[in-house]
């Protein structure tokens, strides 16, 4: 089953959402990331502005002194103003890193901006070179750090100029405006995703409006493919169309093969019977025998090639008042001398969802089943049920009526409840095939008349709307 | 009594004419539709077994036809089709009975007595006269209960007779009911039927009414009155 699943072709929608997916989602990562990686840089840009200064201005206010031991310490003539270079641990701190010596602010409190060796020597070999950097400070914060090696009067190493401060405030902008970024493109990305799938939706419409109009052609409701469709799917729309008109060609074609077959056929059986009737010796038996053996053969197969037709046939709707009417009038003159008299009470607005050929036969064998028995009185109703796309037909005679115990009985092949009538119960067996090959059901049951009540649910059609030509 | 059948299929054309030869009434048969409609459209047939399924017009056609021309013999249309839909068609066309092919001849050769004694407006098969009794089912004859040998000609005169009893018959509609088309045709020979007849059943139950024709009575009852002859001829 859960294979299966997979293996399944996606759905259309689930495609195109997908494909859309595909390249928004990227996109806007790398938006994410890039927005984020601006931000950081132009925060670290302002960050480092004062750092920069105080580095300019120690560089400024540097002086050599040579002492009389021949070297030359390093003095600053003025130090950087701000207080909170002289508060211990402070988060302000400044250094100046020389080959021998270091003077730092008062706030690194004996501790030191270490430069990396890495980092000292990128210095020290391109002198006036400025980098910037983290580095842990003296109180265990995260310091970043601006340094500039310069060479000074009198000595001939360079000295690094460096001045840090605690960036946990730039790296909590930082965190904050990345956690911000980040949210609102997920907001924006979801918003995206539903504003495709609205818009693949809205444009597959046609799509779906032709699935739910193919399956009122399959329903019986209508007979073809209706509606306007864009220039994309209307040629997918005709072929359906032709598709259906040629199915209902064949499926006439097989009727038409099935009937001259038929006539064929049972033209010689009649001969053959007839001829075995009028000779009642061993040879007349065996073929009166045979001719039977093949005329239920012949019956059997052209009621299944009936049914195979009727399988294949789609979107038909039939007048069942039509078919009541016709059957009165030609059951009227095959009981001509019964004086019947055959009540309808028949809703128009009901058709049956299925081929005329069949409701004929339906109404035929109950009709004449009912007009059999009938004493004087069959009624004819056709009402609308409860269940949707289905509707009832009742046939009550004044007959004699069928037992409850024998209701089973009635609708099997070839039960004759009374053989002093010839060919009673057959027809209700057809019936009942024919009911149960359109997913219907017949129910016996005693009519108020007096005689048996024959309902069967048949699927039910609107009439088709008038031809306004 | 004279019927037609129109049925395109040799051996079954054969069996049924044979049949209803064998049941007492002549039988003319047509093998395709022109013939068939031709035939029944010249002759005064009393009942018409019809197949749908015919060369050159189908038997709907034919049958159209022959109550648009005002024919009104009763016809029973043999066919193939079973279906009840082709069952309208066929009733709506202007059948009296129909029948699905294979069938039992004695259903067809009930139905046809059927058709015939319901266009004469007789309830059994077998009518009575005072004594006289004339059983179309097994095409014999009784009087008082006794057996009477007749000839199949003279069967034929007696049951027409008998199925138009108390009305005066004449002698060109007693040959067109009792002969098929190939009999040599002479009204004399109906001269000699009645003689032979009257010898058989008693010569006061047919009445000879001069320059009309014939009827069959009730010698005691005085049954019938005379009608007018219907010119059953054209």
């Amino acid at each position: 089953m859960g294979q299966k699943a997979t293996s399944r072709p996606a759905s259309l929608v689930g495609r195109l959402v997908r494909g859309a997916a595909l390249w928004a989602l990227p996109l806007l990562a790398v938006t994410a990331f890039a927005l984020v990686w601006l931000y950081r840089v132009s925060t670290y840009q302002i960050f480092d502005e004062p750092l920069i200064s105080t580095v300019t201005s120690l560089i400024s206010s540097a002086e050599t002194i040579p002492q009389d031991s021949g070297e030359t310490i390093i003095a600053l003539s003025k130090e950087p103003l701000d207080p909170r270079y002289q508060r211990a641990l402070s988060g302000r701190y400044w250094q100046i890193i020389s080959s021998d010596a270091q003077i730092s602010s008062r706030s690194l409190y004996g501790g030191a901006i270490e430069l990396t060796p890495e980092e000292q020597s990128r210095l020290t070999d391109n002198p006036g070179q400025q980098i910037s950097g983290s580095s842990p400070g003296p109180d265990g914060e995260s310091l970043r750090f601006v340094a500039r090696s310069v060479i000074l009067p009198d000595i001939d190493a360079p000295i690094i100029m460096a001045a840090a401060m605690d960036q946990s405030p730039a790296k909590r902008a930082i965190n904050r405006f990345a956690v911000l970024a980040i949210s609102v493109l997920a907001a924006l990305t979801l918003g995206l995703i539903a504003a495709i799938v609205l818009q693949v939706r809205l444009g597959l419409r046609p799509l779906f409006e032709l699935r739910d109009r193919v399956a009122d052609v399959r329903e019986g409701v209508t007979t073809q493919v209706e509606g306007a469709y864009p220039r994309e799917i209307a040629p997918l729309a005709q072929e359906l169309n032709s598709l259906i008109t040629h199915n209902r060609d064949v499926v006439e074609r097989a009727r038409t093969h099935v009937s001259n077959l038929a006539h064929a056929l049972k033209t010689p059986l009649a001969v053959l019977t007839n001829e075995a009737d009028r000779h009642q010796t061993e040879l007349g038996n065996i073929v009166g025998r045979q001719t039977r053996t093949m005329t239920s053969q012949v019956e059997h197969h052209l009621a299944r090639a009936r049914a195979a037709a009727r399988a294949q046939t789609t979107g038909t709707r039939s007048d069942i008042s039509a078919s009541i009417e016709a059957m009165s009038r030609t059951l009227a003159r095959i009981y001509g001398q019964k004086d019947l008299d055959i009540e309808a009470d028949l809703s128009p607005d009901i058709w049956f969802r299925g081929e005329k050929a069949d409701l004929d036969e339906i109404a035929g064998n109950l009709l004449d089943n009912a007009c059999k028995w009938a004493k004087g009185r069959v009624r004819v109703t056709l009402i609308a049920t409860g269940e949707t796309g289905f509707a009832d037909l009742i046939v009550e005679d004044d007959g004699p009526g069928v037992k409850p115990e024998n209701y089973r009985k009635a609708l099997q092949r070839g039960e004759r409840l009374d053989e002093a009538i010839p060919g009673t119960g057959f027809g209700l067996s057809i019936v009942d095939d024919l009911v149960r090959a359109y997913k219907g059901a017949v129910t016996l049951g005693r009519s108020d008349l007096g005689g048996l009540s024959v309902t069967l649910r048949l699927p039910s059609a609107l009439p088709p709307k008038p031809e306004t030509s | 009594m004279r019927v037609l059948v129109v049925e395109d299929d040799k051996d079954l054309s054969r069996q049924l004419a044979e049949a209803l030869r064998d049941s007492g009434y002549a039988v003319d048969t047509a093998q395709d539709g022109e013939d068939g409609h031709f035939l029944g459209d010249t002759e005064p047939y009393d009942a018409v077994v019809l197949d749908l399924g015919l060369p050159t017009i189908d038997g709907i056609s034919i049958l159209q036809k022959w109550r648009a021309d005002g024919k009104s013999f009763p016809v029973l249309i043999l066919t193939a089709r079973d279906q009840w839909s082709e069952k309208v068609s066929g009733f709506d066309a202007g059948a009296d009975d129909y029948l699905t092919k294979p069938f039992h001849t004695e259903e067809l050769l009930a139905r046809l007595r059927a058709l015939m004694r319901r266009a004469a407006g007789h309830s059994t098969d077998t009518i009575e006269i005072g004594g006289l009794t004339v059983d179309n089912r097994s095409a014999r004859a009784f009087v008082d209960g006794m057996p009477i040998k007749l000839t199949s000609h003279e069967f034929r005169l007696l049951s027409y007779m008998a199925v138009h009893v108390g009305r005066v018959i004449s002698r060109t509609e007693l040959v067109e009911h009792i002969y098929d088309q190939d009999f040599d045709r002479d009204s004399n020979t109906i001269e000699v039927f009645v003689g032979r007849l009257r010898k058989k059943i008693g010569t006061d139950r047919i009445e000879t009414v001069r320059g009309l024709g014939y009827r069959l009575m009730d010698p005691s009852g005085k049954t019938g009155k005379v009608e007018a002859i219907e010119d059953h001829s054209k």
